[in-house]
């Protein structure tokens, strides 16, 4: 009997009408529920892990931002969504996200434009290509507290060699307090930013362009477009995917920055908060502006500031994926 | 042959951690968190000593800048995975953990009867010791380079007129008047502490306390029309200048004065060996006092999740007695030992001189003004760009006082 039963399991599933033993109704079920959900298995781990690290921290930290807690202590005493109010009525808030909408504009700017240049050149395959791919991709790889750290000493006026350079080649007069001056601050900041991510522009569109089929680009040369207008009519359109990726990638990295703000122009976004960004924000409301200012620390504040981000960010990138998403093409 | 030798290492490896376990055993590992990474050769020497004189104890000491030994402290906390000693900032902060039970309350435990009035105070939160001032305290006043001063024929000013006369005289001669690093805005709110205690004096700033006196009353908002006036002579970039560029500048002789305290010394010697100050309490506002400001220097609390308490009590006992105290002010900053003196360092011996005019407890210790630090801090700039008035700014921070009832 269990031989029989055991035989019936391994038989393949019957077709209508034909001779071969069908295994019974519940099985078939259970096999067809196995099937349909494995894949859960393979997924499991990693949802554990985004649960554990992603999901309960943004649960505890709602939790927390309806407290009053500084930080230190154990004072949790519930005050509901005053500190989100206090966050949304604050000017600091809407100045900071200013600052980052500043930068994620000419950021952008910049990549779509100095990157996708130096892409179709180097798609062009000249001589050295490989030494120019890595060599323009280096800023990438080094850390942006070291990239900060490194610009915060050349562009000082005692001991940099930013001014000292311009007037060894007669434009001196160009010479500045790079991060001192509250007009120039911040297009300093955004210019060390656009050196540091430079690379990525260019690796995201040379791939882009390396996937383009090259006969589409040889039909247009044969039907008589010039240069220009195989690159604006063929290329380009053939290149959104990349020009989202590049967009949503630049979006959250600018909205989400912090560290290499807060070595150039310090906790305070320096000076007088002209460079600014949330990220600044957050730490400086989470831990205060120095270690003497400790007592005037606000973590559950800082906390209700992240999420408000998280959420904005959140909708904002949703809903360019989705307006940028119809104007791709598939090659 | 190959076998014999197989087993002869693993017996040998077997042998070696056993032994490494049982010594683990028998010694007794502190870890301890301290902010001041430029004093990391003189901490060493003073751990060593203590080391030496009990040799069954390790103190792992770890140096992290002061601009982030807030955030990993209290991240450090809240998560149970603080080192067995730590500084926390005097005030609300150290009586919060005290009441969370995140520090062992000290009182009685160590004596403190041998330190300054002034550190008992300090060490003393609504009734209970939760922390001890370990490393001294820290005057600060200005620091004036010998040489520049000698060759330019000028002396250290007193108030605000001689400032500004010095100020132009030197910028005359090409030499920067005062390097202020204010970029993250601690110096100027040390300069804004000094000059408006050179109006209200001791008295004056208790009265600031109790809600007597305020920041808005005339005679102090000159105080902020001062910080505003000298702006001029600081350093080029000096808004976008960091704390640790600004001392370095100071120690390779980039400027004639600097706002500075007996715990910056040991660090402008470390860049700069040749270094030749001085050291004045800083100039008043026309008609006040010349002030310095003194707080305590990295003050000590025991992790109550310590394995070892009763080793790291002893520690911050041994820390205050007379042996490390001597060590401390000989090598980093000023004692709050009774009876001890710098034995051989002429520039805190200023500095303690400096102090004797009119010297005022820094206002962030104090839970009535612990904000102004952090509103100074915040509204410096503006006030140096003149974007803000005087009054205004004075406004501001008379805001984050807290004013407590008379005693």
């Amino acid at each position: 009997m269990v031989d029989q039963l055991a035989s019936v399991n391994r038989a393949p599933l019957a077709q209508s009408g034909s001779d071969v033993p069908r295994r019974p109704l519940a099985a078939r079920r259970r096999g067809k529920t196995a099937r349909k959900y494995a894949h859960l298995w393979f997924v499991l781990p990693g949802l554990l892990f985004f649960c554990l690290f992603m999901i309960y921290p943004a649960i505890s930290g709602f939790a927390i931002s309806l407290t009053a807690w500084t930080g230190v202590g154990n004072d949790f005493h519930f005050i509901g969504l005053q500190n989100f109010v206090t966050a949304l009525t604050s000017w600091p808030l809407y100045r900071a996200a200013w600052h980052n909408l500043i930068m994620f504009v000419a950021i952008l700017i910049f990549q779509h434009t100095v990157g996708l240049f130096i892409a179709v050149q180097l798609n062009a395959k000249p001589r050295f290509m490989e030494v120019y791919r890595t060599i323009l991709f280096l800023p990438v790889i080094i850390s942006l507290v070291s990239t900060g750290f490194i610009w915060t000493l050349m562009l000082s006026p005692n001991i940099g060699v930013i001014n000292p350079l311009l007037q060894s080649m007669g434009l001196g007069f160009l010479a500045h307090s790079w991060l001192s001056d509250p007009h120039l601050a911040l297009p300093t900041v955004i210019a060390v930013q656009c050196w540091n991510v430079l690379g990525w522009a260019i690796i995201i569109y040379l791939a882009g362009l390396q996937s383009i089929p090259e006969e589409l680009v040889q039909a247009a040369e044969m039907d008589g477009a010039n240069g220009w207008q195989r690159f604006w009519r063929v290329v380009f359109p053939l290149l959104s995917p990349s020009f989202t990726s590049l967009t949503v990638l630049t979006f959250i990295g600018q909205f989400r920055v912090f560290d290499i703000v807060y070595v150039l122009t310090g906790p305070i976004g320096s000076p007088n908060f002209e460079t600014d960004v949330l990220g600044t924000l957050i730490y400086r409301s989470a831990f205060g502006g120095s270690s003497m200012s400790s007592n005037d620390v606000r973590m559950s504040y800082a906390i209700a500031i992240a999420l408000i981000v998280f959420v904005a960010m959140a909708v904002v990138s949703t809903i360019l994926i989705r307006v940028l998403r119809r104007r791709e093409i598939d090659a | 042959m190959k076998h014999f030798l197989t087993k002869a290492l693993l017996v040998g490896a077997l042998l070696a951690s056993t032994a490494s376990f049982s010594f683990a055993d028998d010694k007794v590992v502190l870890t301890m968190w301290h902010g001041h990474p430029e004093w990391k050769g003189a901490v060493d020497k003073i751990i060593a000593k203590y080391e030496e004189e009990n040799p069954n104890v390790e103190i792992q000491l770890e140096e992290i800048p002061g601009q982030d030994l807030t955030a990993r402290l209290n991240t450090a906390l809240a998560a149970g995975e603080a080192p067995d000693l730590f500084a926390l900032q005097l005030g609300p902060t150290v009586g919060a953990a005290g009441a969370a039970g995140q520090i062992l309350d000290l009182t009685g435990k160590v004596d403190i009867s041998g330190l300054t009035q002034a550190a008992q105070d300090a060490s003393n939160y609504q009734g209970h010791v939760w922390s001890v001032p370990t490393f001294g305290s820290y005057t600060v006043g200005l620091y004036y380079q010998n040489k520049i001063f000698a060759d330019n024929g000028i002396k250290p000013p007193t108030n605000e007129t001689e400032f500004m006369a010095v100020c132009k005289a030197l910028q005359a001669k090409g030499v920067t008047p005062m390097i202020a690093p204010a970029q993250d805005g601690i110096i100027p709110a040390f300069l804004y502490m000094m000059m408006a205690s050179s109006v209200l004096k001791a008295d004056g700033f208790a009265d600031l306390r109790t809600g007597k006196r305020k920041l808005t009353d005339p005679d102090v908002v000159k105080a902020a029309q001062y910080l505003q006036d000298i702006y001029p002579c600081f350093e080029d970039g000096s808004l976008g200048t960091a704390y640790v560029e600004g001392k370095a500048l100071f120690s390779l002789g980039r400027g004639a004065m600097l706002e500075g305290g007996s715990a910056d010394y040991a660090g402008f010697v470390q860049t700069n060996p040749k270094i030749d100050v001085g050291v004045v309490p800083f100039p008043a506002v026309d008609g006040g006092m010349p002030a310095t400001v003194t707080g305590m220097q990295d003050t000590f609390s025991v992790n109550s999740k310590t394995a070892h308490p009763a080793e790291a009590i002893k520690f911050i006992q041994w820390l205050i007695g007379k042996e490390a105290a001597q060590m401390v002010v000989d090598s980093i900053t000023l004692s709050n030992t009774v009876g001890i003196a710098p034995s051989n360092n002429p520039v805190m011996s200023q500095m303690i001189t400096a102090s004797k005019s009119n010297d005022v407890r820094v206002w962030y210790e104090f839970p009535e003004t612990g904000d102004v630090f952090a509103a100074v801090q915040q509204n410096a700039q503006a006030l140096f760009l003149k974007q803000m008035t005087p009054e205004e700014f004075s406004a501001k921070l008379q805001a984050a006082v807290k004013p407590s009832a008379a005693k």
